[in-house]
């Protein structure tokens, strides 16, 4: 009973967190979703729209959710280009979460989340995904998930029944296994449905479609650094297969032949998330995942916006790491930080607080003073300060 | 949909304790109670003491109840039912003021805030409060293993001074939360829980679970609870849904 219901309530669980999940039906066997159409009282997608509904009212009161009006506007306003008659029924919520992903829900809430503004290169990438995302709406993917997960368990659950009165209980198993295979096999279809829709939305709205493949590829490397490949989430709701790759490629070969698909706007989209990096890099730094995040900084400092906050956070990692050769790394890390400009006044801290424990007391005494010159108002100048006083009795 | 067939009884546990605070422990303890008795129980708490009764008419806030229906497909999965959860509300809203009336307390309906407005969230926020509270409750007054050693005998849930804002707001002495969820088997699901009765197993239907909490808005402390949990009943009929509520309001102070 106790597992019975935990089975009960995983799928609805999972069903509600994104639609970028399983199976179910055939796949197109649903009309898309029409501007403005709202399921029927009786059906089964109402049901689903309700539950998702509860979760979209929670999340509004939630604190991760990053509110600054402009930055909302400007994710807002790419998906109105993307799709003008959805764009009413598409509600958009930028949660501060340090992982790739992007998730709509059957009743037009999506999410995306700050790790993947963090990570895409220009608008173009982000294009691709909320594109994506706006395909799984269009192809109503939930309830055809929801349908197809309950007629394979409703078929398996008898099966499974007759094969264990007729003692033959491996046939039972085998049934699992074609039914699992069947739900995969649909959520790949599912996927690849929401691929060939992205693509035509970015295209359609004059975007480079080959960026698609970019963000992929980077997001691809970065798990295979990754010290632990397990917690990517977007991986587990979306299948990286050699198969999708292939699609990937194919699509964007198809459209990398049309004129005037050049747009990028990469200005535009490092000026709207400019001023947020920093908390959101600061995220990536506590999820102590080194190896994954070196490779996100490479990217970063390759495409060349705000190097100097970039080498600060290499800096941060090495530090708190601690293995061997990590402070000497960190050491020139929050150098190279504070040549390049930009650094925020705590790499002077952290500077100080490494040359401390080597043992050079002029510079961390140095460095601690600078780092009282650039943020005066520190919330922890009275500790600094006390530190400046003990290095000054080491010295004498 | 077919009706679930087990006798009502009333059985109470005792109170004891647990330390994890997971979901899924609820429905342990939930589902485990059903096996051990199947059939329908509460057991409710009091915080000590006499609760503090206003003079004259005691006005109690009823906050928008939390409920959802569903159906228990063939092979025990949960599909929300949004139809039947709209059948459902008026017949429970209008149940809890009947039976308020009935005690010398007057119903304060809340008024929906307008989505987004800064009073909706704040709602929201208070009954998303109450639900993780009252799983806390359930998780170490109900459940046996071992309780936060301070809640052990008394009885001091809160949910903090957030909820006088509803005191100042509607001129309410408690808020009264409902929490309410109710199942019934599809003609799959039939077919299975007879054939494993028939096989000599149990394979339950659906079940109605809930619980309430009656909430000082003095205070925010919770000064009575109760768990309802049930293989019978029916919400979306308008006299089940009334013993529903006469049960979620057992032993109810006022
Ligand atoms: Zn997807």
């Amino acid at each position: 009973m106790t597992r019975r219901w935990g089975r009960a309530l995983l799928p609805l669980i999972l069903l509600a967190a994104a639609s970028c999940v399983t199976p179910g039906g055939e796949p197109g066997a649903l009309t898309d979703i029409a501007p403005g159409e709202r399921p029927t009282l009786e059906s089964d997608e109402a049901g689903l729209w309700m539950e998702v509904d509860r979760i979209e009212n929670n999340l509004k009161t939630s604190g991760h959710i990053v509110r600054d009006p402009e930055l909302n506007a400007y994710v807002r306003d790419i998906v109105c280009r993307l799709t003008t008659d959805y764009c009413e029924d598409l509600r958009i919520y930028i949660v501060q979460v340090p992982h790739f992903n992007a998730a709509m829900y059957p009743s037009g809430m999506m999410q995306v989340w700050t790790g993947l503004l963090l990570r895409a290169e220009n608008e173009a990438q982000l294009a691709y995904v909320l594109g994506h995302e706006i395909g799984h709406y269009l192809r109503r993917h939930s309830i055809q998930q929801w349908r197809g997960v309950r007629g394979i368990a409703d078929a398996l659950v008898f099966v499974q029944i007759v094969a264990a009165a007729a003692g033959q209980g491996y046939l039972g198993y085998v049934a699992q296994l074609a039914a699992l295979g069947s739900i995969f096999a649909f959520s790949r279809e599912q996927e690849r449905e929401a691929d060939q829709i992205g693509f035509e939305l970015m295209a359609r709205a004059g975007y480079d479609a080959g960026e698609a493949g970019r963000i992929w590829e980077a997001l691809i490397e970065e798990r295979e650094a990754a010290d632990d490949p397990e917690r990517f989430i977007f991986f587990s709701t979306h299948p990286s297969s050699e198969e999708r790759m292939e699609t990937l490629d194919r699509l964007a070969g198809e459209y990398s032949g049309q004129a005037g698909l050049t747009k990028t706007n990469q200005d535009a989209f490092i000026d709207a998330t400019r001023a947020f990096r920093t908390a959101w890099l600061r995220d990536e730094v506590r999820k102590r995942d080194h190896g994954g995040f070196q490779v996100v900084l490479d990217n970063l400092i390759e495409a060349g916006e705000g190097v100097g906050a970039l080498h600060f956070f290499q800096g941060e990692m090495h530090r708190l790491r601690g293995d061997d050769g990590d402070e000497s790394e960190a050491v020139a890390a929050y150098r190279r930080a504070l040549e390049a400009g930009g650094a925020p006044a705590e790499t002077h801290r952290s500077l100080g607080l490494l040359m401390w424990k080597a043992g050079e007391l002029g510079e961390a005494g140095r460095a601690f003073e600078d780092y009282l010159a650039a943020a005066p108002e520190a919330e922890d100048r009275a500790m600094i300060d006390s530190y400046l006083r003990q290095i000054e009795g080491d010295q004498r | 949909m077919a009706p679930r067939t087990m006798n009502r009884d009333k059985i109470r546990f005792r109170a004891s304790k647990l330390s994890a605070r997971r979901r899924g422990l609820i429905i342990a303890v939930v589902g485990l109670a059903l096996l051990a008795t199947g059939c329908t129980q509460t057991e409710s708490f009091h915080s000590a003491g006499d609760l503090a009764r206003p003079v004259g008419m005691t006005h109690v806030l009823l906050m928008p109840p939390d409920i959802s229906l569903a159906e228990v497909t063939a092979a025990g999965l949960l599909e929300p039912n949004a139809e039947w959860t709209e059948m459902a509300r008026p017949h429970i809203l209008n149940a809890l003021r009947e039976m308020l009336g009935e005690r010398n307390a007057e119903l304060v309906t809340y008024q929906e805030a307008p989505p987004d407005s800064e009073a909706f969230h704040a709602a929201t926020q208070l009954v998303k409060l109450h639900n993780a509270v009252g799983q806390s409750i359930i998780i170490h007054k109900y459940a046996g293993g071992n309780a936060l050693p301070t809640k052990e005998d008394k009885f001091d849930w809160s949910l903090g001074s957030r909820a006088a804002r509803l005191r100042d707001d509607y001129g309410a002495d408690y808020a009264l939360f409902v929490y309410l969820r109710d199942s019934y088997a599809s003609a799959g699901r039939v077919a299975l829980v007879v054939i494993g009765a028939l096989l000599g197993g149990y394979v339950p239907g659906g079940l109605q679970f809930g619980f309430a909490s009656l909430v000082d808005l003095h205070t925010g402390d919770v000064v009575w609870f109760n768990l309802l949990v049930s293989e019978t009943g029916d919400l979306r009929d308008a006299e089940s849904a009334r013993e529903a509520c006469e049960r979620l309001l057992d032993e109810f102070p006022l």
